[in-house]
């Protein structure tokens, strides 16, 4: 990224040769590590992490109980050849933070510089070092494998660097570490003495032949001069600055042994006539009989008669499926046919020059004007604010507005700050609302294409109620709301998707590294024994972004298409393994409501915020998928999701006695009745009591009929992130990389929860089976009458039956068999009481039925049915 | 393996002390080995994360709930209440109240019952918990000592409502017992069908397993 930054900014950066990204293919092969002593007395599951130029890590994936692993994974990173790529040899381990069994570094200048600027299938091995004790110690090796890579190393001088010159090939861990975090300011180190003092000198040595009549240095033009400057001041060795350099000395005497072919380039060019510039690498001068100089290009095996120029920085020569050669320019992000030369980069440079001056020109003019520079005025008054962190407005050629987000690379037409401001009144059909350019509301009327500013809603009434209370229009808006989510998920699948075709045979390749090669698709093995982890491990080591690539899902051993069936499987049933409160990581809100929120003493897991972040991901990947998980959040976690205001109301789903008790203080007069209640609050964690102060001082305020709301309010925000901001955060963080949050703002927390668990069906059998029963048995009459009568009933009224006897229309995560009561697990439970002329009745804090010996089925669905219709929610006990 | 044996080890040592703490974990009667090794995890790191004298003195008297459970002790104590006495609490715990129950109606006169009330670190905004600590024959307490008395019912529950209101609704509830809605079917239906064969198994057992009421 900021390799652009100074490219686009050329002509006022000129310190720095513009780095130029190239494609490289990085095999990881296999390692070998040592064993350091006997503490560990079983095997290592180690995986490998690399790192470019301190940019987030590559994984690849655990190999299991060994010291020799063999992974064969193929990353392709973006690089310069000034970039620094670090290895990472990690000891993975379940529930805990994983531990650095050896690290090492790879400068790639050297490298490159030795192989004259070319990787085709290099293999070579980094001796990997750790820490032992406060000293370094070699560790084990890496076996790697690097390929793709194709640069003119005249172009890259060697930077100096503060490394000394024993560490060859690797530097050592801590000033990789330093270096890394920031690309320019720390430059390489200089290659070692041994074998490369002489080209490192002649090689910045050509860096300042711009004095030469065709400068082969890459836009901005006067960047050569300085870069000679800057060369001079980093490279004591470069004085020996003259534009007659032409003794091509990009080829040092060390790679004689690997690319023997480009020793007679370097001869031939010596006697080429002065002011030419080098062949670039892999490029050879030959005369023909008729002493007619032609060129070969040893990398493509073809020969030509014109002189072949060096690409300027940042370019890269590619072939495509059809052998045609085409360029890709990384500084704009383009491709051309035409093989870009000097001249036409600085044809193209002078017009972009007299493009701005011009533009310096417009604004100059716009200047006469009472308020100058217009836009940026227009984007202060903007009602909405500022675009939330991350977002960029951009307008597309045709001048329509859009929005950029930069987190998690995707794009939309709408705002995201008016995303899903529509939900205080649904728009009639038809309609849509729209923002001008300057942020002004207006509508659309599709049905007669027409626009007004009107708002058409008007103080009209909401229509007609549909069936589930709710008027009809609103839920002809779910589905508008959904379908406008859909798009947005469909327009930002990653471009690759459509195209990539050669997916067929991945599909039935059993090795990650396949798939990654071909970026159209994201592999995920999973077993079923350790769901939890492998999936954890495998979507933490991919690229946000990548997740919202069409899954496939392989369960090992059972390979087979993934239509859609084993995704569905997984994401229910991880959802199952994930949510699951024991693990720690969340809770059931109450004994009464299996809604799940995060549970405050997750910290007893140190990884606690890896895992959040973890489940923020892969609930965002439910949701852009369109797949249902096994249980549902809490109506406030959605409330979260959405960045909605809590408020008292909300308490009362997630814990009904504090809500009662803070309304009964709202609603009472609180000085009569001695409460004595101060400004602060307690609450416990796994046996450890927290104390927290409202306000500061509050612990000597007393609550009184004045400052109660106050109160309240504070008291009301404390209950809900009592123990949870982080964690929150985490999961928040993890679910906007691969979806913006934005996007849910079209939907409220209900159809949020609709969308992400679909309607809960109640499992008769399931209920059946775990069922007990006092003074009755299995085989009662009446126990088979109520079963009867269960299953005959439709799915609401059995939802409405399940409340009457337990208080809740939710189940625990794991069904009826960890059905809790207000002492811990109860299962449900069928007692004979009283007489048959009695109604039904129901404990719901020990989920327990009072079901009298009724003489007939008719009569028991008499009297079950009148108590479920008239018992209003579950106040029976 | 030698490392999972002393986390094992600890995991012993620790687990009954832990255990009342990790309840949240281990509610649920799962004994799936793979949970398990996470809940020792849990247990094990979450003891060592603890400071040094945290598992005796985290109930200061600092608490919110302390300043009104001290003030509601007092009044208890002043009162004397004749069916609530040889009130103990833990001074550096007063969450946590034993006394003896000893009621002044037939059939449960002729002993007394050790009951515990247990307050949440959220009160007054959550209702206390009262279980028998001494079996009782009774229709609305069940064989583990749980009782369901409306007064701190979360259907019910203010803050406003006193321990000693809670007491007297207690006691009540012992001496009129309400078959209506009863917690044992079987002793309530023998409750109203045969009060004299109720009367006779309550006393029995009142005999059997109470304590010794104090002497005034």
């Amino acid at each position: 990224m900021s390799g652009e930054g100074a490219s686009g900014g050329g002509a006022t950066a000129p310190a720095r040769t513009t780095p130029q990204f190239s494609q490289l293919s990085v095999g990881i092969k296999s390692a070998k590590i040592q064993q350091n002593g006997g503490f560990f007395s079983s095997k290592a599951d180690p995986y490998l992490e690399l790192s470019v130029d301190g940019q987030s890590p590559r994984k690849t994936e655990v190999n299991k109980k060994t010291w020799m692993p063999s992974w064969n994974e193929h990353f392709t990173v973006l690089v310069t050849p000034y970039s620094k790529l670090d290895f990472k040899v990690l000891n993975h381990f379940s529930m805990k933070s994983d531990q650095l069994l050896g690290q090492v570094s790879l400068d790639l200048h050297k490298l490159l510089t030795l192989n004259n600027g070319k990787f085709n299938h290099l293999q070579h091995k980094l001796e990997m070092k750790a820490d032992d004790k406060g000293s370094l110690k070699r560790s084990g090796e890496i076996m790697i494998m690097l390929d793709g890579m194709n640069v003119n190393m005249e172009q890259f001088p060697a930077r100096t660097g503060p490394v000394p010159n024993g560490t060859a090939q690797s530097s050592t861990s801590s000033q990789s570490a330093a270096s890394s975090t920031s690309r320019h300011a720390a430059a390489p180190p200089r290659p070692s003495a041994s074998n490369a003092a002489a080209l490192s000198g002649a090689a910045a040595a050509s860096q300042p032949r711009g004095k030469g009549p065709a400068p082969p240095l890459p836009p901005p033009p006067n960047s050569s001069a300085s870069g000679a400057t800057s060369a001079t001041v980093t490279a004591p060795s470069a004085t020996t600055t003259s534009s007659t350099t032409t003794s091509t000395p990009g080829t040092p005497s060390p790679s004689v042994t690997t690319a023997p072919a480009t020793t007679p380039t370097a001869q031939q060019n010596g006697v080429a006539p002065g002011g030419q510039e080098p062949l670039p690498a892999g490029w050879e001068m030959r005369i023909d009989q008729h002493q007619r100089a032609y060129y070969v290009d040893h990398n493509t095996h073809t020969t030509t008669w014109e002189r072949p120029q060096p690409l300027p920085a940042g370019w890269e020569r590619r072939v495509d499926n059809r052998g045609r050669v085409y360029y890709v320019d990384h500084n704009s992000r383009t491709t051309t046919w035409q093989r870009p030369t000097t001249d036409t980069l600085q044809t193209y440079q002078q017009w972009q020059a007299w493009r701005q001056n011009r533009n310096q020109n417009m604004d100059q003019m716009a200047n006469r004007f009472l308020f100058p520079q217009q836009l940026p005025q227009a984007q202060e008054n903007d009602p909405l604010g500022p675009l939330p962190d991350g977002w960029e407005k951009r307008v597309d050629a045709n001048g329509r507005v859009y929005f950029v987000n930069h987190q998690n690379r995707t794009t939309q037409w709408e705002d995201p700050r008016t995303q899903g401001i529509m939900q205080e009144d649904p728009l009639p059909e038809g309609w849509e609302m729209r923002y001008t350019g300057e942020g002004v509301r207006y509508f659309v009327d599709h049905n007669t294409r027409t626009t007004t500013f009107q708002d058409p809603r008007g103080g009209s009434g909401k229509g007609p109620v549909g069936a589930f209370g709710v008027p009809i229009q609103y839920e002809r808006s779910f589905r508008w709301k959904l379908g406008q989510f859909r798009f947005l998920c469909q327009t930002n699948a990653l471009p690759s998707h459509v195209k990539i075709s050669v997916s067929r045979q991945t599909l039935f390749e059993d090795s990650f590294h396949q798939s990654n090669a071909l970026p159209g698709h994201v592999k995920i093995h999973v077993t079923r024994d350790n769901l939890f982890e492998t999936s954890f491990h495998q979507i933490m080591r991919l690229q946000p972004f990548d997740l919202r690539r069409r899954l496939y899902i392989i369960f090992r051993g059972e390979e087979g298409l993934d239509y859609g069936g084993p995704a569905r499987e997984w994401f229910f049933r991880l959802s199952h393994e994930v949510l699951n409160p024991m693990y720690c990581l969340f809770e059931y809100a109450n004994n009464n409501n299996y809604c799940l929120q995060i549970n405050p003493a997750s910290t007893v897991n140190p990884d606690h915020l890896t895992y959040f972040k973890f489940i923020g991901r892969f609930i965002a990947m439910a949701l852009y998928h369109g797949k249902f998980i096994d249980s549902g959040f809490t109506m406030p976690f959605y409330k979260n999701m959405l960045s909605k205001k809590l408020t008292l109301a909300d308490i009362e789903s997630i814990d009904p006695e504090f809500y009662n008790s803070l309304v009964w203080i709202k609603e009472n007069d609180i000085e009569e009745c001695g409460l004595e209640l101060f400004f602060h609050a307690d609450f416990e964690i796994l046996g450890k009591l927290n104390q927290v102060e409202l306000k500061p001082g509050g612990e000597n305020i007393q609550v009184t009929e004045e400052n109660k709301e106050e109160y309240i309010t504070l008291m009301t925000n404390w209950r809900f992130n009592r123990g949870v901001e982080e964690q929150t955060k985490s999961f928040l963080e993890g679910f906007n990389e691969v979806v913006p949050l934005q996007w849910l703002q079209y939907f409220d927390e209900r159809e949020l929860e609709l969308m992400l668990c679909g309607m809960q069906e109640i499992d008769v059998d399931d209920w059946e089976r775990h069922s007990i029963y006092r003074h009755y048995t299995r085989n009662s009459k009446q126990v088979q009458w109520f079963w009867k009568f269960t299953r005959e009933l439709g799915n609401e009224q059995r939802t409405r039956l399940l409340q009457f006897v337990t208080g809740t229309c939710r189940l625990p995560v794991g069904g009826f068999a960890e059905l809790m009561g207000s002492n811990g697990p109860q299962r449900f439970c069928v007692e004979k009481v009283g007489k048959e002329t009695w109604l039904p009745r129901s404990h719901t804090c020990f989920n327990r039925l009072d079901l009298p010996p009724y003489k007939s089925y008719e009569q028991l669905v008499e009297k079950l049915t009148l108590a479920i219709e008239e018992t209003e929610g579950f106040g029976q006990e | 393996m030698s490392k999972n044996k002393t986390v094992l080890l600890y995991y012993y040592l620790f687990v009954n002390k832990a255990s009342t703490y990790a309840r949240k974990c281990s509610i649920h009667g799962k004994t799936d080995i793979y949970q398990n090794q996470f809940l020792v995890y849990f247990r094990v790191s979450y003891l060592f994360s603890l400071p040094d004298g945290t598992l005796s003195d985290v109930r200061n008297n600092k608490m919110a709930a302390t300043r009104r459970l001290t003030k509601e002790l007092g009044d208890i104590r002043k009162a004397a209440m004749p069916s609530f006495r040889d009130i103990k609490v833990d001074e550096s715990n007063i969450l946590n109240w034993q006394a003896l129950l000893t009621p002044d109606q037939p059939p449960y006169n002729k002993g007394a019952f050790r009951i515990e009330i247990n307050f949440p670190a959220e009160y007054p905004f959550k209702p206390p918990k009262i279980t028998f600590k001494t079996k009782i024959y009774h229709p609305n307490i069940d064989e583990k000592g749980q009782v369901c008395l409306p007064i701190i019912s979360p259907e019910n529950w203010k803050p406003a409502t006193k321990t000693d209101q809670v007491i007297q609704a207690l006691v009540s509830l012992v001496n009129e017992p309400e078959p209506e809605h009863p917690l044992r079917g079987d002793i309530a239906e023998e409750y109203t069908k045969n009060k004299k064969l109720y009367l006779k198994s309550a006393e029995d057992y009142t005999k059997k397993y109470s304590e010794k009421r104090p002497s005034d």
